[in-house]
């Protein structure tokens, strides 16, 4: 079993380095897509063979060598593929494979093709190493790591230059990626400092070991460690206020947009609450975990709003991914961490399709983002219409697809735990969700065909790409159907969440509710959006000109904010600093060097070879002597 | 009754006169005459206080002084001539050679 | 192999004195073979190292004035040993790199960086006060003729701004050595500058006081701690590249070491009582310089003021008081070394190429030189501390160990891993990425075959040392717990044995 946890961890390496190493110079070579994508499928394959025997066996703990050992501190390279990461090794490589068959038609004509096979890879295996690590060092190797990944794929067509945000709101894919990189530094403090924390009062890093000892903690502490570990989840998970980086990640490439920001990379913050989980669950920290809660909630329902208005069709989908990211914390804040890993799972699924099948529409449309330029591409692009349609309805919650089993679920917890508030802004999200998916996908495959005014001759996608793409369709259908036997596997690690019989009692009508939200939105989008002729849609600049249209089209002015003060006073600041080193600090030591220069300088004058001066400042020597002299012995 | 401090008064003012001579002259000529007089100043304040001690010892000095003094002044002034010779002036402004 | 120190101390200074009668063109040559014989030499000294000893090894002694006790005395140990083979492999790392047409008078130059080899290992492996300052003022000399013959336009300001301000600094130094041996006279009525005897003397704490403060203003103007940190952006800004490489990657180091050598076993009560002072400097010096390199223009600028802001790192986890955090710390400056090496070496070759080292004439050269931004990049991500590059391992050990001394200042120290990756990315950003923005940049070479030689040892390391540190990080962990346990020892106030942890390691293996 060893060897299979090692091949489902290296296997993405090897692509990585074959792709970076042997092909990263030569132009586009097809071996390198397929080469890579096979290593890929192999690590899923095993995945999926360490899940079949976590279920029959249980957990499998390797270490592979020591990494640091220092002091008192021991952090070795240890795996532990248990309920919790082997769920995570499935869908990361089940979604990686995909996504990696899909780039091979995607990027088929860009010239740094095998370049993005050797990234891919690469975040493939970080993202493995995150999952699969059994102590926090590890954890944040692959945190790290992904980040990198990240950062590279975002800024992937680095050529580009930079332009000023009215153009495009990220300005450019390099600062993106630097933003997003910079960003995730600020939440990875956090996560060091809890990371130091842990060692401090447990003496280990190791999962094992540090839950086993929490229950010795004082309650401050517990509290301190919790904040901590959450800051840094919050922005590998893009939550308030250090989201602003996803949606300008989506100047990526979009297969890395549907593995790394809206599959995989951004759901590690959840995956790390989950897996601490035992920190979490503890009474000291609840201030903490309803914080979580609330803060996610507040997310999911902040993003959807700004989802209502945009017209770029990735940055609708990565509003959604925020969302989505919302509602997980806020199942995972409320205790319910095994729906969370199972909304995570099945969001996984739908959300990768999803934005596979924006990247298709891209591809038919010269790279055109803008859904008001689209319309009516639903009699071209059959396919890709029914793929982002299923996506859509899963994501909408419409049974019975995977959305409705997992997010209902979550709604049901809010209502379970009585926090009726975090339960009505969810449900009430929910329509929200429905209806701006559903807004997208009419705009984009319904209605008036308003492309052809710009000139654009779409054309469907690769057919093998769309039978690639068939697995998460297929996933994001019918993973929703085996809740039960999840449930069952997966609370054999993570604490089960009943709901109590009060809310089973009224857990129909709750169901009905959301449901009834959900297909009102769709209703309204099917509306205003998808009709043709005289109900056509048509943009309505009283409407873009009202306050709420624009606080939500701007983000809440929330980029802004963090231009105006933050940015451009670090540069300020920057300056200033500058100028006093130069000012200030050097010319004080050169003031000190110009100082005994110039004291020489000036009594240079007594040697001016003048008899006649040596004798005057012989005569005030002797003066002084006799002074001096004089006063000593007054003194004396 | 003419004391010990009106030598002493006498010779102090002699000595700032020369002092100042040699502060204040810019003529070589004129800077040995200064001298001259500080050592005569030294001269009668060594002869009065040897008076007034019964002691020989300063009259002996005064005399030393006068030998070195006249040694000085031949030298001195041998050099003074050749520098004369060679510059036609004896102001030490105009003769300063070395620059510090 | 008994005289190995000696040998690798004397070694470089024969070969330069003979490399004055070696011919211009094969000066090189014999540059590159001179150093690596002293490489391997440096690479013998590591395998035949006993790992579980933590004590001198390799010592030698030989009394020169005895009435004095001052004598030829030298040694390593954990703490020096891997400061000694990076000196080595910087040295012939940097000579690989020189570039014989753009060089004139490169013998000159060779002889030149082979007396420096010899200062550096000298004052890593002397064990005696004397040794150590003498080989200490002796590295001014051929890093002053380097700057001030191959430099920039102000190089003769920089030159003099350098030597003077450093020397200042260690007369002071000097002065502290002589009163340490002084005292140790009034006490033994003995007279020696032999350290290890040094390590017995039992001083007041405020002798210690002030005498650590004469030794701190010499060391904190090598590492150069702020406010004494102006003379390195000139150097580093009119140094040649080769210049650049040798005074980041070595000649800051010994700063640091002396502190470790110096202030902490010989002062354990005054270091922790300084640990307040040293912490705020520390964190000036790391968020004041990283926002100030973030304001330069010139890429060699930022990567000086980087420089500074490391070296606040390495300054906070010396004074960590623990095993983690001072063993982090000189890990630190093996990584440091090695990263601040290449990336002078990477900054020398574009401006090599241009003649510029201004990022806004540069601008989408990732497009240009593949090769060239892909090692830059490696070189960057271990700047910022990515983990499994060699910066993480260093970073990540002096925060975790300054963590016990203090929270809030590590939380404030740390923020160094955000705002360095602010100035490392907009560095690379500006230069590498974008569209090409001046055209004559399109026609430049990707690294040669010279450059790529001097380039991927560095590389390697960089990658290894961050995967598998153990080798390294074993011997100097040994080492740094026997200085602990001393210190912890020898400490008279009760907070000084409070603050020092020493871990018995006998205990942990159990």
């Amino acid at each position: 079993m060893e060897n299979l946890v090692y091949i489902a961890l290296f296997a993405p390496f090897v692509g990585s380095l074959f792709a970076g190493l042997f092909f990263a110079r030569s132009p586009k070579n097809i071996v390198v897509g397929v080469v890579n994508s096979a290593l890929i499928f192999i690590s899923l394959l095993a995945s999926i063979a360490l899940a079949i025997h976590v279920v029959e066996h249980g957990a499998i703990h390797v270490t592979m060598m020591d990494w640091i050992t220092v002091g008192g501190l021991h952090i070795p390279f240890g795996f532990v593929v248990d309920e919790v990461s082997v769920t995570m090794m499935v869908v990361v490589t089940m979604v990686s494979t995909v996504v990696h068959i899909y780039s091979n038609g995607y990027m088929d004509h860009d010239k740094s093709f095998n370049r993005f096979f050797s990234y891919l890879s690469a975040f493939v295996f970080s993202m493995m190493v995150l999952v699969m690590s059994d102590n926090f060092a590890g954890l944040f190797i692959g945190w790290e790591g992904v980040g990198v990944c990240s950062w590279l794929l975002i800024g992937f067509w680095y050529h580009k230059k930079d332009v000023t945000p009215d153009i495009n709101p990220a300005i450019s894919p390099s600062y993106a990626a630097n933003e997003a990189f910079i960003m995730n530094r600020i939440a990875d403090l956090g996560m060091l400092i809890g990371i130091f924390l842990i060692y401090w009062n447990v003496g280990s890093l190791q999962y094992d070991i540090v839950f086993e000892k929490l229950p010795h903690l004082g309650d401050g502490i517990l509290v301190a460690i919790a904040m901590a570990l959450f800051i840094g989840a919050m922005g590998k998970s893009a939550q308030f206020p250090l989201h602003t980086w996803l949606t300008d990640a989506m100047e990526g490439p979009t297969p890395v947009s549907a593995l790394i920001h809206a599959a995989t990379m951004v759901t590690a913050g959840v995956f790390l609450v989950i897996r601490a989980n035992p920190i979490y669950s503890l009474d000291a920290v609840s201030g903490v975990s309803y914080f979580i809660a609330a803060l996610g909630t507040f997310v999911a329902f902040f993003a959807a709003s700004m989802a209502l208005v945009n017209r770029d069709l990735k940055r609708i989908i990565a509003y959604s991914t925020l969302s989505q990211l919302g509602y997980m914390f806020a199942a995972a804040g409320l205790g319910a961490y095994w729906i969370a890993l199972f909304h995570l799972a099945a969001h996984a699924f739908f959300k990768a399709l999803l934005f596979l099948g924006a990247g298709n529409v891209m591809h038919a449309m010269n790279d055109e983002l803008d859904i008001f330029k689209m319309g009516g591409l639903k009699k071209v692009m059959r396919g890709t219409y029914l793929y982002m349609g299923v996506a859509s309805l899963a994501l909408a919650g419409i049974p019975p697809l995977a959305g409705y089993f997992s997010k209902d679920a979550i709604i049901e917890t809010a209502f379970n735990e009585g926090t009726y508030i975090l339960w009505f802004a969810l449900v009430f999200t929910a329509g929200l969700t429905a209806f701006y998916s559903f807004r997208q996908v009419f705009l984009t495959f319904e209605g008036e065909e308003r492309y052809k005014k710009f000139g654009f001759h779409p054309h469907e996608m690769y057919r093998y790409v769309l039978i690639a793409m068939s697995p998460l369709a297929i996933l994001a259908i019918i993973t929703g159907w085996f809740k039960g036997s999840f449930h069952e596997f997966i609370i054999r690690l993570l604490p089960d969440y009943e709901m109590s019989h009060h809310t089973h009692h009224n857990a129909w009508w709750l169901g009905l509710l959301v449901l009834a939200f959900a297909v009102t939105g769709i209703i309204i989008a099917y509306m205003k959006y998808a009709r043709k002729g005289d109900k056509a849609f048509k943009q309505d600049k009283e409407v873009e000109s009202g306050f709420l249209y624009k606080l939500l089209i701007n983000q809440y002015y929330i980029p802004a904010f963090y231009t105006e003060y933050i940015v451009k006073p670090y540069s300020a600041l920057s300056d200033k600093f500058w100028s006093i080193d130069k000012a200030v600090v050097d010319a004080t030591v050169d003031f000190i060097a110009k100082v005994i220069y110039k004291t020489g300088d000036r009594t240079r004058v007594i040697q001016n070879g003048n008899l006649s001066s040596y004798l005057n400042w012989m005569g005030v020597g002797a003066v002084l002597l006799i002074l001096a002299s004089a006063v000593a012995v007054v003194i004396g | 009754m003419i004391g010990i401090s009106h030598y002493l008064i006498l010779s102090g003012l002699l000595f700032s006169i020369g002092f100042m001579g040699v502060l204040r002259r810019k003529n070589l000529l004129m800077l040995f005459f200064a001298t001259e007089v500080m050592l005569n100043a030294v001269n009668i304040a060594f002869a009065a206080i040897g008076n007034y001690y019964g002691d020989l010892s300063g009259q002996m000095f005064a005399f030393f002084i006068i030998a070195v003094a006249a040694s000085e002044v031949a030298v001195g002034l041998g050099l003074l001539i050749i520098l004369y010779k060679k510059y036609h002036t004896l102001d030490l402004d105009v003769i300063s050679t070395m620059k510090g | 192999m008994e005289h190995i120190l000696t040998i690798l101390i004397f070694f470089p200074l024969l070969a330069g004195i003979l490399g004055f009668i070696v011919d211009r063109d094969s000066a090189k040559a014999y540059g590159i073979s001179v150093a690596g014989i002293e490489f391997l030499l440096s690479l013998w000294l590591w395998f035949s190292f006993d790992m579980d000893n933590a004590d001198m090894q390799f010592t030698e002694f030989l009394p020169i004035i005895k009435e004095f006790g001052i004598s030829y005395n030298v040694g390593v140990d954990g703490i020096s040993l891997f400061i000694v083979i990076m000196s080595a492999m910087i040295t012939l790392i940097g000579i690989i790199s020189l570039n014989e047409e753009k060089i004139d008078n490169i013998k000159n130059m060779i002889v030149s960086l082979l007396f420096l080899e010899m200062t550096m290992i000298g004052v890593f492996v002397a064990l005696d006060a004397i040794m150590f300052y003498i080989f200490w003022e002796l590295s001014l000399v051929p890093m002053l003729y380097i700057i001030g013959a191959w430099g920039g336009p102000t190089r003769v300001y920089a030159a003099i701004k350098f030597f003077l301000y450093t020397f200042a600094g260690s007369l002071i130094m000097l002065v502290g050595l002589l009163s340490i041996a002084y005292l140790y006279h009034l006490e033994t009525s003995v007279w020696t500058f032999n350290l290890l005897d040094w390590y017995q003397l039992d001083l007041s704490v405020n002798l210690q006081y002030w005498l650590f403060l004469a030794l701190f203003i010499g060391f904190a103007f090598k590492v150069p701690m702020f406010p004494f940190h102006t003379w390195l952006p000139h150097a580093h800004g009119q140094a040649p590249t080769i210049g650049s490489v040798i005074l980041a990657a070595v000649l800051l180091k010994m700063g640091t070491y002396g502190f470790v050598r110096f202030s902490l076993p010989l002062f354990p009560d005054a270091s922790v009582q300084m640990i307040p002072m040293i912490v705020v400097l520390s964190i000036i010096m790391i968020i004041y310089t990283a926002m100030v390199a973030f304001a330069q223009k010139d890429m060699k600028q930022i990567i000086a003021y980087s420089s500074i802001s490391h070296m606040g790192i390495i300054m906070i986890g010396i004074f960590a008081m623990n095993s983690e955090g001072l063993s982090g710390a000189i890990f630190q400056m093996i990584s440091h070394g090695m990263v601040s090496g290449a990336l002078f070496l990477l900054v020398g070759i574009i401006y090599e190429r241009t003649g510029t080292k201004l990022m806004s004439k540069f601008g989408g050269l990732a497009s240009i030189m593949p090769v060239y931004a892909t090692i830059f990049g490696v070189m960057l991500m271990a700047s910022v501390g990515l983990p499994l590059t060699i910066g993480f391992v260093g970073e990540f050990l002096v925060l975790l160990g300054f963590y016990k001394i203090s929270p809030m200042a590590t939380v404030i120290a740390g923020t160094s891993i955000i705002i360095g990756a602010i100035y490392m990315l907009s560095l690379f950003k500006k230069s590498f990425f974008g569209e090409v923005t001046n055209e004559s940049n399109r026609g430049l070479k990707d690294l040669n075959a010279r450059e790529i030689t001097a380039l991927l040892p560095l590389v390697a390391i960089v990658v290894w040392l961050g995967i598998y540190p153990k080798p390294v990080l074993k011997p100097i962990d040994n080492s740094v717990q026997k200085l602990l346990i001393d210190m912890k020892y020898k400490a008279r106030t009760p907070e000084a044995k409070k603050s020092i942890i020493s871990i018995q390691r006998a205990k942990e293996e159990k």
